[in-house]
């Protein structure tokens, strides 16, 4: 008898808990209208489903096809059975991350950093020529970027990892 | 009115000319815009949401916390930060556990959060807000003779009882009569609906069939259509459909995909009177061909 058996059964608890998952009867709505199943390799949502109420631990663990995802949230409308796909895939991203910390998006240390993934407020030059006001950014507000980074330390992916956030 | 004006990321830091335009036409509207100082990331869904609960709806909290503070509901052009505040908002107004700690990490910052401002698409405002007959009534310049397609962003439609306000997800019809109100003519195609799929990793992790993908469209464009130019609501869509088709250029060796992508709003601007210069001046596919012909 392989005892681990019975936790892989209930994988799903750890991933993704709700009932409505197993009612996924394998029709490929969500397949039909997802951008990312046209990727080599696709993303399946179907399969990834599957794959989350039979238990493949290692296989889900090893599988990059989510995070190609745009997030458009075309199977989220279609799917008959109310799975909400595309919060699975959020799910199972955010399992992976908390089991493989390669998997920690680069992202999140930017906004750690400086509040936004792109340098937002720093091209003076061209809004000032375009008539534009300067921006009150947080990465310019070091009493306000103090408390969101305080307040970020005490979530799981960055107390988890804060050597990627400068310690 | 007064709306709180959530910019993100890459509008003011890119395409600085979209802030431009939206700034400088909701208020003849009647639409008074807040600045949201101090803002962060919405969060990005491949950021936060794909790590924990906590750091995601936090950071959400923490954005809807400043619109609440104002008094007034958020506008947002990018079809991200519109989703992913819709969905943060939802998670924090429906499920009293994550409400609560969520609180409890904002309390330190001075900020709370109850879900009490609501976050609504720039296309809403300008569709049901304010209406495609005031926006003709107000227009001094005009697209006549012009035709255009539309692309509505996926983040407004789908999923429609979270982020919807069409009354059919499956035959959206706010940007077109929102463009007919500028004096051009719509074009459909059979692809109106594809994603542009220009969002997430999907051109990160396989660029050749995300390229190949949005071939599909602009072929469907190209061949059912009349379209001097492609009007968009969603700074993603805006950047991909114009970078994309000069990667397609480059692939077919001829200058086959060259149709103008303007965001609605500088649509809007230019036939208010607004400057081409500020309002529409950052681009990568000539908008010459239709800037010439608006009067
Ligand atoms: S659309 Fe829903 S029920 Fe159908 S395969 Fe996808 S997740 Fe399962
Ligand atoms: S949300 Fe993701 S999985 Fe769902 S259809 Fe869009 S790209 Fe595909």
């Amino acid at each position: 008898m392989d005892l681990q058996q019975g936790s892989i059964k209930d994988l799903w608890k750890a991933i993704y808990n709700t009932g409505d998952l197993h009612h996924c009867f394998n029709c490929s709505t969500c397949l039909s209208g997802c951008p990312a199943s046209h990727g080599d390799p696709p993303l399946l949502v179907r399969n990834l489903a599957r794959m989350v109420i039979l238990g493949l631990e290692e296989e889900l663990l090893n599988s990059d096809t989510p995070w190609a995802c745009v997030s458009c949230s075309k199977c989220e409308e279609m799917c008959p059975m109310d799975v909400k796909p595309f919060e699975m895939i959020l799910a199972i991203r955010q399992w992976q991350s908390a089991n493989d910390e390669t998997r920690v998006p680069p992202s999140i240390v930017e906004i750690y950093k400086r509040g936004y993934t792109q340098a937002v407020g720093v091209n003076t030059d061209l809004r000032d020529s375009l008539g534009l006001p300067e921006l009150k950014t947080i990465t310019k507000n070091p009493e306000q970027l103090k408390l969101f980074q305080e307040m970020l330390m005490k979530t799981p992916v960055v107390s988890a990892n804060d050597y990627m956030f400068g310690g | 009115m007064e709306l709180c004006l959530f910019l993100g990321c890459n509008t003011p830091a890119i395409r600085p000319d979209v802030e431009r335009a939206i700034r400088a036409t909701m208020p003849v509207l009647g639409i008074d815009l807040v600045d949201s100082d101090n803002y962060v990331c919405c969060p990005a869904f491949g950021a936060f949401p794909s790590t924990d609960i906590d750091s995601w709806l936090a950071t959400s909290g923490w954005n809807l916390s400043i619109a609440e503070e104002k008094g007034c509901d958020f506008v947002v052009q990018c079809g991200s930060c519109y989703s992913s505040l819709r969905m943060g908002r939802e998670h924090i107004m429906h499920h009293a556990d994550q409400r609560a700690r969520v609180n409890e990490l904002l309390e330190p910052t001075g900020r709370t959060v109850t879900g009490k401002s609501k976050v609504r698409h720039v296309s809403e405002v300008l569709y049901k807000e304010i209406g495609p007959e005031t926006i003709a009534a107000q227009v001094k310049k005009s697209l006549k003779g012009l035709h255009g397609v539309v692309q509505y962003p996926c983040h407004t439609l789908f999923p429609s009882e979270v982020v919807g306000f069409e009354e059919s997800a499956r035959a959206p019809k706010g940007m077109r009569h929102l463009v007919e109100a500028l004096g051009a003519t719509v074009d459909s195609y059979s692809r109106e609906l594809q994603c542009c799929g220009g969002a997430g990793g999907f051109m990160k992790s396989t660029p050749e069939q995300a390229i190949e993908f949005a071939q599909s469209k602009f072929d469907a464009i190209l061949a059912e259509t009349k379209a001097d130019f492609i009007a968009v609501s969603c700074i993603t869509c805006l950047m991909h459909m114009e970078n994309v088709q000069n990667t397609l250029n480059k692939r077919v060796g001829e200058e086959r995909y060259k149709i103008p992508v303007f965001d609605y709003n500088q649509l809007l601007a230019l036939c208010l009177g607004f400057d081409p210069k500020q309002v529409a001046s950052i681009t990568n596919v000539s908008r010459d061909a239709v800037l010439s012909r608006i009067v």
